[in-house]
């Protein structure tokens, strides 16, 4: 009998992906740690995680799409138009904490009309992103004629590169997103939403959930949070520029899949996202630290991907069909 | 609820911005000088590893360190060009404590925060192949600067149409539209233009690193402007997608192509005369002197304010400001093109 | 023969040829022409392939990075200063090698149980990664002429990358159509549990799906890729997001079971010759920044139309059948 019970826990622990996960991670830390414990070394791991914030900032509303069996492509273009328009306000002499409101409305305006396409029109997520994810990318190419605004102001740089009682400020206002993307995904009656969007989107319907403007919602949060990368990373690098985020898109939704989150939908947790975001970028930090090549990063990113999901597939008994 | 925090966050950033950061002090170099028989590590950053361009300058860098001795040389950088990656590179060799970081700027600004923290921390820091911001490093291992090359390219296309008089429309055809460094060329080439009245620049087109779309693009601009007469390729991936349209077009001759690329990689098209000259320099020398310089940079042999040093086999090489002078650009043609090997 | 849905797509693709060519007749000269159907060529032979991948409801993103790896196989195994092999030898190895990628692809999706978008994301980036690794820093500039005769050469006047892309959309229109295969291909796609009910495979199916592709994509590399005579290791940079975006355009549906390759192929003629469409309009040097933009705008345009005439068409399904029942 108590076997019976231990089965049931067992089938019961709905953590299982976000063990493996950390798991996962651990081993890693410790290999690096032996290879080279430098690595591990606080200030350095501080400062590298400076590479990593913007793609954090974006896989949190990239979850939420994802839950609901939708998909993001065009977050990286996004960020480029919001960073081209950050870079034009400056240039016309307004003050870069200005353009970085403007740059977040750019953001939340691009995400809206993903939103309406998505929602209203009921295009399929996939399509619309890949349509936009070109469209927004060819605006910031006109109309920044492909050049690069720099020179920004080191006050302003501070967003960036600076630190709050040690913490780095892209890490804090991430680590405050993230809190708040965990606890509505989790306990909001919206997420509650999304979930049933994913499982059923046509039950969820009929059960009288506002779907569209639930979508509305996560497309929008999508492309504010793409404005705020591009904040951050005009911040952090000085440069805004119509080619910031390229290949962003895939490198999110790797990291929010790595986490846990079903891309059929109905599945999925911001926990998941942050061991995904963690593990991928520890182990692109880690290879190149290693072995000073890039073409192993590739390599190790796409297996790491691939292997995480099969092993995640092979012990679950869940069906995919 | 989620509008409140939006807000919060917005108020927690302006209010750090507020208490001002300490304002960037000058940057000192402040690595310690290795003496002769300590081993250094110096890494060598391109702009986009996989490029030939690049590798034979990795080559060049390698004969350096071999001779010199004590040197570890890494050779690594972005497969994709991208920026980013290569700031993100510095970043990590900043916290190994290498002891030079030799770096092809693909991007100057997004690399100069990078390169000013590696040399806040004790990094020597030096540019070679393209330029970063002045502040960002201690020298530039100086080929050839924007003005040469975009002068360079515009003169060697007008001297094979006939010089002074040439006449007839040109195209360019870039890597991506946001790369500095085209951008750059592309300035000055534009500057000279003008010199030769006759020569009208129709077309800007980018080829996104792409060497088939390069190839394409060539083809749709020689129908679509009967009265091309030149093709500026000035993407090393570009050019020969470029000449291979020439070629299949049967316009040998009749639409001249140049660029900036290897000998080894163009040698086919000068020979068959699709190509009447490729710009370049020397990649192996400037491989090797810019390893030279960061031995001598590291071991205090090299200082600022120096107009001259000896740079092994090169011999002794000027220096202007900070830039160390490679030499002249060459202009690879049928006639020599057979004695360079890289 | 061209239905609804299709007539999107066309409908844009003769408007925007009108235009080009009242601005600037060279357009339609025949040797303009034949250059920008060999343009299209790879992309209309994967998209083939491709089409038949999303209509059993999976999605394949790897085809750019295998086409990659493909080609740089391809010139490793063929060159004389490397491998060296005969040219027939390193052709039919670089075939077989791209339906074992496309195999591994489909294997990983249906006895893995990966997901397709993943375990392709997967593939996409460690291709690449193997790609650069392989070609170690340098070009490959001696190809065989023998080689390049399948990028170049011509039969009977027409360039060989038209007779193959040719026959490779006539055998895909006849396998969707025609073959029991294709049956079971809609079938499984459209409706996964049915199908697996009434008996079908569907991991057979799939299998052969994402197999098809693979060697597709080796069909293209080798017709396109011997058209330059140098070969780099970025090759296919991007060819995944062209070609899904033609599949998709050219009216197949994401959620499976519907799509032709009539429409995917009128979707690359269409998309394929945009840059094309630019360069001949000859706007000038400021119209290069906003390439990107009306590319865009293009895929924005022949989605929404394609959008709006499948809604009309369920709409008027609908009221068909109110009709019969009121």
């Amino acid at each position: 009998m108590s076997l019976n019970h231990g089965r049931e826990a067992f089938r019961e622990f709905r953590y299982w992906h976000e063990s493996v996960l950390a798991a996962l991670l651990i081993a890693l830390l410790v290999a690096a740690g032996v290879a080279d414990p430098a690595f591990l070394h606080v200030g350095v791991q501080t400062e590298l995680s400076t590479h990593v914030w913007e793609l954090g900032l974006l896989a949190l509303p990239m979850t939420l799409i994802i839950v609901t069996a939708g998909v993001d492509l065009s977050v990286g273009a996004m960020m480029a138009l919001s960073a081209v328009i950050l870079g034009l306000s400056y240039e016309a002499g307004i003050s870069p904490w200005v353009g970085a409101w403007l740059a977040l409305l750019t953001g939340i305006a691009a995400g809206a009309i993903n939103g309406v396409f998505v929602a209203w029109v009921r295009v399929h997520p996939l399509i619309v992103t890949l349509a936009t994810l070109a469209a927004y990318r060819g605006v910031a190419e006109g109309i920044s004629l492909a050049r690069p605004v720099s020179g920004f102001p080191e006050s302003f740089a501070v967003l960036g590169r600076g630190h709050l009682a040690g913490v780095p400020i892209p890490g804090a206002i991430f680590a405050v997103t993230a809190l708040l993307a965990a606890v509505v995904l989790a306990r909001a009656p919206f997420g509650r939403a999304l979930y049933a969007i994913g499982n059923n989107e046509a039950a969820a319907r009929f059960s009288g959930i506002a779907v569209a403007r639930a979508q509305l919602w996560i497309y929008t949060l999508s492309g504010a949070a793409a404005g705020l990368a591009a904040v951050i990373f005009v911040a952090r690098r000085n440069t805004a520029k119509a080619d910031i985020g390229t290949g962003m898109e895939l490198d999110v939704i790797t990291a929010v899949v790595l986490g846990g989150t079903s891309i059929y939908g109905g599945r999925g947790r911001i926990l998941g996202t942050l061991l995904g975001v963690l593990l991928i970028h520890e182990a692109r930090e880690f290879v190149s630290w290693k072995w000073e090549r890039d073409e192993l990063n590739l390599i190790v990113i796409g297996a790491l991907l691939i292997v995480s999901v099969l092993l995640n597939s092979l012990s679950s008994r869940r069906e995919t069909e | 609820m989620r509008q409140i925090a939006f807000v919060l966050l917005l108020a927690v950033c302006s209010i750090v911005s507020a208490c001002k950061e300490k304002t960037s002090k000058p940057v000192e170099p402040t690595a310690a000088l290795k003496p002769a028989g300590q081993k250094i590590t110096v890494c060598l950053l391109p702009k986009k590893k996989g490029l030939p361009y690049f590798s034979s300058c990795a080559d060049g860098a390698r004969q350096a360190a071999e001779e010199l001795g004590n040197i570890e040389l890494i050779y690594d950088g972005p497969t994709d060009g991208s920026p980013e990656k290569a700031a993100s590179m510095i970043d990590r060799w900043t916290f190994k404590k290498v002891d030079v970081i030799a770096v092809s700027p693909n991007d100057p600004n997004v690399l100069a925060s990078a390169m000013k923290q590696a040399r806040e921390k004790g990094v020597h820091v030096l540019t070679w192949d393209a330029d970063g911001l002045p502040d960002a490093r201690e020298f530039f291992v100086n080929q050839a600067t924007a003005r040469e090359i975009g002068y360079a390219l515009v003169d060697t296309m007008a001297k094979d149409l006939g010089g002074a008089n040439a006449q007839g429309e040109v195209a360019i055809i870039t890597a991506t539209l946001t790369a500095a460094n085209q951008n750059e060329w592309m300035k000055y080439m534009k500057e000279r233009l003008p010199t030769y009245p006759k020569l009208k620049l129709v077309a800007v087109k980018p080829s996104n690193e792409d060497q088939k779309l390069a190839f394409q693009v060539a083809q749709d601009l020689m129908k679509a402007y009967p009265n091309l007469r030149g093709i500026f390729a000035i993407s090393s991936v570009a050019f020969p997608g470029a000449a291979e349209a020439v070629r299949q077009a049967d316009k040998k001759g009749k639409v001249l192509v140049t660029g900036l690329s290897t000998p080894n990689d163009m040698r086919e098209y000068v020979k068959d005369g699709t190509v009447a000259s490729v710009v370049l320099w020397n990649t192996l020398d400037l491989g090797y002197l810019t390893i030279q310089a960061a031995d001598a940079i590291a071991r205090g042999k090299l200082k600022p304010g120096a107009t001259e040093w000896p740079a092994g086999k090169l011999g002794t090489k000027k220096i202007v400001g900070d830039n160390i002078l490679l030499g002249n650009i060459l202009v690879f043609t049928k006639d020599n093109i057979d004695q360079y090997k890289f | 023969m061209v239905r609804r849905r299709e007539f999107g797509v066309l409908a844009l693709l003769l408007v925007a040829v009108a235009i080009v060519t009242a601005v600037n007749p060279a357009f339609l000269a025949l040797d303009n022409v034949r250059n920008i159907l060999v343009q299209c060529a790879p992309t209309a032979i994967v998209a083939c392939g491709l089409t038949l991948v999303i209509v059993t409801r999976e999605i394949d993103i790897s085809v750019g990075s295998l086409m990659g790896l493909l080609a740089a196989v391809m010139g490793i195994l063929t060159s004389p200063e490397r491998v060296g092999m005969p040219v027939a030898a390193g052709i039919a190895l670089t075939l077989l090698l791209g339906a074992a990628v496309g195999l591994l692809n489909g294997v990983l999706v249906t006895f893995g149980r990966v997901p397709s978008i993943i375990a392709t994301l997967g593939m996409l980036t460690a291709l690449r990664g193997l790609t650069e690794l392989l070609m170690g820093g340098a070009w490959i500039t001696d190809l065989p002429p023998a080689l390049r005769f399948f990028g170049t050469g011509s039969i009977l006047l027409i360039p060989l990358s038209l007779w193959v892309a040719g026959a490779v959309i006539v055998c895909s229109m006849v396998l969707a159509r025609k073959t029991r295969l294709g049956l079971r291909i809609y079938a499984v796609g459209g409706n996964p549990l049915a199908a697996r009910l009434a008996g079908l495979s569907l991991r057979r199916t799939r299998l052969f799906v994402f197999t098809l592709t693979g060697f597709l994509v080796g069909v293209a590399t080798l017709v396109s890729v011997p058209q330059l005579s140098v070969i780099e290791s970025g090759i296919g940079s991007g060819f995944e997001l062209l070609v899904v975006t033609c599949v998709v355009v050219g009216g197949a549906s994401i959620s499976g079971g519907t799509g032709t390759i009539l429409g995917t192929v009128l979707a690359v003629l269409l998309l394929g010759t945009v840059r094309t469409f630019l360069i001949f309009l000859r706007l000038g040097d400021m119209s290069t920044y906003w390439e990107r933009a009306i590319q865009g705008a293009f895929i924005l345009g022949a989605v929404l139309l394609d959008h709006l005439a499948r809604r009309r068409m369920s709409r008027e399904t609908m009221r068909g059948h109110s009709a019969e029942c009121g």
